[in-house]
């Protein structure tokens, strides 16, 4: 990991969606073992993937993950926080009028 | 019988699938699609898995048994109670309102799913790790009911978040430990509070789904009850300077909640709430429950609290007033109002909090 370059490495995936009544939930795994660190970028690829309603859809691609420089995983430690207000939830959106 | 594109053989097949389903529910009503943008972050895994549960052993197996069971499994199912809504009829600015908060609400129980899906993927702690799936499989739940609501409203979630570029933001454990706290103790004050108050005005329940408000409310009294535990297990998190950031959280989450449920007028209406009342309600028994582990609660009687939401929510919707605007007035006007925003928190904040004894067990009840 170089402090100001970035690293650009693929890994295959698993991307699997749930559009059923008892279960709305969508995931990306990595099949390789890669994980994700601070200040990295996700792009999986190809088309959008859709699910139907009542189904379960589940397909192997491939993603791009760009890893962060050592400054900007620095940076996105520090600062990452600012923003952990975001987990709460307030039953509505932040929109001043609709 | 319809194909659909799980049995697909390509992606392309697969939209080409989706398409004509939503194309042929589209003649029947007309379907507004709503992009679900959860937030992908990182955290401090390995301090997470790290995590020693003995000291709260006995507590933590009662809930883990209890979350097993699963009490609340078959609940959130459409039966004769799902009355008919008359989504026609709706009042256009409370049809706006409510959708806003279904979206909303399946956002965050999505959002929570995929959250606590990837700490139990990244860990290998038995006890986190079913903790955290135990937890998504809630949420996933709780999402999936939200959205068939949206669906009968003729709004469809879309999932396409997935395959665009996303970005990696960081939350130490500690920050997540609070904020899911509060988020889930003010879910459940909040829907116990209005489950409660439309038992005795059945005539204000312009939805059916407001039946569902207390066993939904109860799976976000566990969540709460399993971060208390999760902090009770290092006592630092709520000692020193860490009291700090539980006022900061506690006045954050507290504030926020007033200015967002201001915004919503119509909705308030017609359940026949206001918003303000409301407010203090919810704040008092979140405080109330926060005893079980924090080692204050806010003063949400001093004079000087109501004050200082009012003046907040008020500056907030001046500075939307002049979100976007162009010139150098409304630059002026916009930092103008964020000060104003910036100073009734700090004056939130100043104010003295109530000091408690934390018992020895944080365990709970939901009583209300």
């Amino acid at each position: 990991m170089g402090v100001f370059t970035r690293r650009i490495e693929t890994a295959p995936c698993t991307v699997e969606i749930s559009h059923k009544f008892e279960s709305l939930h969508a995931h990306v795994r990595f099949n390789n073992g890669a994980t994700v660190e601070p200040g990295d970028e996700v792009h999986v690829q190809g088309p959008e993937i859709m699910a139907p309603f009542g189904e379960i859809v589940s397909e192997d691609r491939e993603a791009i993950i760009v890893r962060a420089s050592a400054l900007e995983r620095l940076w996105t430690r520090l600062t990452g926080d600012m923003e952990v207000m975001e987990l709460c939830e307030f039953s509505f959106s932040e929109e001043v009028k609709l | 019988m319809n194909m659909h594109s799980a049995d697909a053989e390509t992606a392309e097949e697969a939209i080409a699938v989706q398409e004509k389903l939503d194309s042929n529910m589209a003649t029947s009503m007309a379907m507004e699609e709503t992009l679900l943008s959860p937030r992908f972050y990182t955290t401090d895994f390995a301090e997470m898995d790290s995590i020693n549960v003995e000291p709260v052993r006995k507590d933590w197996d009662i809930l883990m048994t209890r979350m097993v069971s699963d009490p609340n499994k078959g609940h959130f199912k459409k039966n004769e109670d799902w009355d008919h809504v008359d989504w026609d009829g709706m009042e256009p600015t409370l049809k706006k309102e409510f959708i806003d908060f279904l979206i909303s609400s399946c956002t965050s129980e999505f959002s929570g799913c995929v959250l606590y899906k990837e700490m139990k993927r990244r860990g290998s702690n038995k006890d986190i790790t079913q903790l955290f799936q135990l937890m998504a499989r809630d949420e996933a739940r709780h999402a999936g009911f939200i959205n068939d609501a949206l669906r009968e409203a003729g709004v469809a979630v879309n999932l396409g978040f997935l395959t665009q570029k996303k970005k990696y933001t960081y939350f130490k454990p500690k920050f997540i430990y609070y904020a899911t706290y509060l988020s889930e103790k003010i879910g459940y004050a909040r829907y116990i509070t209005i489950f409660r108050h439309l038992e005795h005005h059945p005539e204000l329940r312009f939805h059916p789904i407001f039946k569902w408000f207390r066993e939904w409310c109860n799976d976000e009294f566990a969540h709460g009850e399993a971060f208390a535990l999760l902090m009770k297990t290092d006592p630092k998190l709520t000692k020193g300077v860490n009291v700090y950031w539980i006022k900061f959280f506690l006045t954050a989450v507290y504030a926020t909640m007033y200015v967002r449920d201001h915004q919503r007028p119509a909705f308030h209406e017609a359940l026949g709430i206001d918003p303000a009342e409301y407010g203090q309600e919810v704040f008092a028994k979140t405080s109330e429950l926060s005893k079980q582990i924090f080692p204050i609660t806010l003063d949400i009687d001093n004079p000087r609290w109501v004050r200082n939401l009012v003046r907040m929510q008020k500056a907030n919707v001046d500075l939307a007033e002049v979100a976007g605007k162009a010139g150098f007035g409304a630059k002026i006007a916009r930092l103008i109002s964020r000060l104003r925003v910036g100073t009734a928190f700090i004056l939130l904040y100043a104010i003295p909090s109530k000091t408690h004894e934390v018992p020895e067990s944080p365990r709970l009840e939901p009583v209300w």
